[in-house]
């Protein structure tokens, strides 16, 4: 019997797991591909395995997580991990590991993307035109020079530092942040004002993006006391998860001309409902949760995902943990030598190394 | 009766140490802004400062001596939770200890970033326009071009960045605006971080020897860090490179960097550190005239400083008060010590206060 047992949940049954075997070729692993058909059955499934890779499953409940008494580490494929009880994994002892850095460049490219076309009025224009209707202004609004406009990012982590340096260095914007967990001297290393308050944020923004983790803490963290003290000709960009924004207020912001428009990724109900009224509006521009895809971010997430169980698996801390208060009760601690991430650079490094550029 | 009063226990500079003793406005800013009560201590002996740490939630040390013994009497073990202490380096600090007993330690991280960045990108220009000898041929009345060659364009170069912290990622920040590329080693930095900052991560110590014009180490000094540059290193570089050091002295053999300056290995070196401080006035390293030295000031000014005081404060309240710091520097307390709520933006506290 191999040392580690890995269960991949929600993988295709001739799936070769090459990005996992290769990452963990050093250890003795023996991997589990399943595609449960109920909780009852991904119950089972859990209880003897080291390691659950949730690649993408509907059974990832509380009822799941409590079966996996062996469990060292539960890795999502994806940035977002929301679907995770993270008060149950705590409990267990079991590591949540994400896919940080899986896709940065997507989904900083998605919002600057959204931003640059609320900016130009593009989608609104490209539809006009391809309809014979060709004219400037008829009724869209004014264009104005992004340089002498402030950027406000809800959250400076990965993604959101990426948008503020492809602002600040590409589109000379000012960017302000809230991000009440930044280091001031991380804001001051990209040239960021720190805000202390959402409320100051959408008071002084133009744009205003968001990129942040759904949680108990941030769920409809954004809502109409928020909208209410927009500038009316100010835009929403939201590229991380609907449930952050409670979606009946920016509704009715955008009914009562309380912004300019919107550009959104996600909606707190995916798929979208084809009637929800965001989807109506002129001034509302949208796409299906598709920030964070690339040809690249298919294969990372499983590189990284991999890399993570690799290296709790050795007995190290990962370096994308998201539970680091699981530390009083993990269950293999004496193996654990240290919080610290030890990264192994050439396992890290060389694959990204081979990355096409842009 | 129980003392509700959060207090803040600061340990000040002590005689011949190079912090000014006279004012502590700025270190107790934090603490008075908070409601804590700011304690100077006053004592000589240990069993003085082990009365005194009762009576504390937090301890400040700024040029004080701290024995890793006081650390049973702290965390776990008493009222005092941790320790923040003024600057960048602990290499003085016993983190294991510190852990074990549940004691929550910070510096005063980044406080001099731009001030050590900008003398490490002076001594690497200094280092590579000659400007040492020139100087001091000038001064002398010798006007010549002979010494010039062989001269590097800069633009175009390698760079190598040994630690991709805060520091070292301004000094490569600054180095790729002078067209400079860069490398880096660091096996704590994880790949998207170093994407993120346009710097390609080297997997080996040797591999920035060899193919950097300028090296330039900012780790901090540990165990794992010592002698970390050595003869291996030296003879790895090319004889045209420079090597630029405002860490710390003993992360260099000193003896080897000597030998290879004096055998041709390396080109010249700019120093702000020592293995002893202050340096021996004969020391050879001082009598090259291709080798730039500074007094270990890298990281000096007047706003650097206020800085480091008022963050000093700050993370002090945040450990009296059962947040983690901004700068938690022995991660591996939290195996020992009960949870603490994450570090939020000194300016949120005082507004949720």
């Amino acid at each position: 019997m191999a040392e580690h047992k890995v269960l991949i949940m929600g993988v295709d049954d001739d799936d070769p797991l090459d990005y996992e075997r290769a990452e963990m070729a050093d250890l003795d692993v023996e991997f589990v591909k399943a595609n449960p058909d109920s909780e009852g059955e991904a119950i089972e499934l859990v209880r003897d395995a080291d390691a659950l890779m949730m690649r993408s499953t509907p059974y990832q409940g509380e009822q799941v997580i409590r079966a996996a008494e062996k469990a060292q580490v539960l890795a999502v494929y994806s940035h977002g991990f929301n679907q995770i009880d993270t008060d149950v994994c705590n409990e267990m002892g079991i590591i949540i590991t994400n896919g940080a850095g899986m896709c940065m460049e997507e989904v900083s490219n998605q919002a600057v993307t959204m931003i640059l076309c609320l900016n130009r009025q593009l989608i609104q224009y490209n539809e006009r035109t391809k309809a014979g209707n060709w004219g400037r202004g008829g009724g869209l609004p004014s264009i104005e020079p992004i340089d002498q406009q402030v950027l406000g990012l809800v959250g400076l982590g990965n993604i959101g530092r990426q948008v503020a340096r492809k602002m600040f260095n590409g589109w000379r914007m000012k960017v302000i942040a809230y991000d009440p967990y930044c280091p001031p001297w991380i804001a001051q290393e990209y040239a960021v004002e720190q805000v202390f308050s959402l409320h100051e944020l959408f008071e002084r923004s133009d744009y205003i993006s968001v990129q942040i983790p759904l949680n108990k803490e941030t769920h409809h963290l954004m809502r109409k006391e928020h909208f209410d003290c927009m500038k009316p000709t100010a835009y929403f960009v939201n590229v991380c998860r609907g449930g952050v924004v409670r979606e009946v207020d920016l509704i009715q912001a955008l009914r009562e001309g309380k912004m300019r428009g919107a550009g959104l990724d996600v909606f707190e109900q995916e798929p979208v409902d084809p009637d929800n009224p965001l989807l109506k509006m002129d001034n509302v521009i949208v796409a299906p949760h598709s920030a964070g895809q690339s040809t690249r971010s298919a294969w990372l997430a499983r590189q990284r995902a991999s890399q993570q169980v690799a290296a709790v698996l050795r007995g190290n801390w990962p370096s994308a943990g998201q539970n680091p208060e699981v530390a009083s009760s993990l269950k293999r601690r004496d193996r654990m030598q240290s919080l610290e991430p030890k990264l192994e650079a050439s396992r890290e490094v060389l694959p990204m190394a081979v990355l096409p550029e842009g | 009766m129980a003392d509700e009063t959060m207090r803040i226990l600061y340990l000040g500079p002590e005689a011949g140490d190079t912090h000014d003793a006279s004012t502590t406005e700025q270190q107790s800013r934090a603490a008075r802004a908070y409601g804590a009560e700011f304690v100077q201590y006053s004592g000589h002996s240990e069993g003085e400062l082990i009365e005194a740490l009762k009576d504390a939630d937090c301890a400040i040390n700024q040029g004080h001596d701290f024995e890793p013994s006081m650390f049973a009497h702290m965390g776990n073990n008493g009222r005092c939770k941790g320790l923040v202490s003024f600057g960048h380096g602990y290499d003085g600090m016993d983190l294991e200890s510190a852990s074990v007993n549940g004691v929550v330690l910070s510096n005063t991280a980044s406080f001099g970033t731009e001030e050590v960045s900008n003398q490490t990108m002076m001594l690497f220009l200094v280092c590579a326009r000659k400007f040492v000898l020139h100087d001091k041929l000038v001064k002398a009345g010798e006007w010549t071009r002979q010494y010039l060659p062989p001269m590097g364009h800069i633009s175009g170069e390698t760079f190598g960045i040994i630690g991709l912290g805060n520091i070292g990622r301004a000094v490569a920040r600054k180095a790729q605006a002078f067209g400079l590329n860069v490398i880096a080693f660091d096996p704590y930095r994880s790949s998207w971080d170093a994407k993120e900052y346009g710097v390609e991560i080297v997997p080996t110590l040797n591999e920035v020897a060899e193919r950097s014009d300028y090296v330039s180490p900012h780790v901090f000094l540990s165990e794992g860090t010592y002698h970390m540059f050595s003869d291996d290193f030296f003879k790895a570089m090319k004889p045209t490179a420079y090597f630029i050091n405002c860490s710390r002295g003993p992360v260099v053999d000193e003896p080897a960097l000597i030998r290879a300056l004096q055998n041709g290995e390396i080109a010249g070196a700019g120093l702000d550190v020592f293995e002893q401080e202050p340096v021996d006035p004969n020391n050879p390293l001082l009598k090259m005239d291709n080798v730039g030295v500074t007094n270990h000031y890298a990281s000096y000014s007047e706003v650097a400083w206020e800085r480091a005081n008022t963050q000093l404060g700050e993370e002090a309240v945040r450990i009296a008060d059962g947040y983690w710091p901004m700068s938690l520097i022995n991660p591996d307390v939290k195996h020992h010590s009960p949870a603490r709520r994450d570090p939020i933006s000194w300016e949120v506290m005082m507004a949720n206060r």
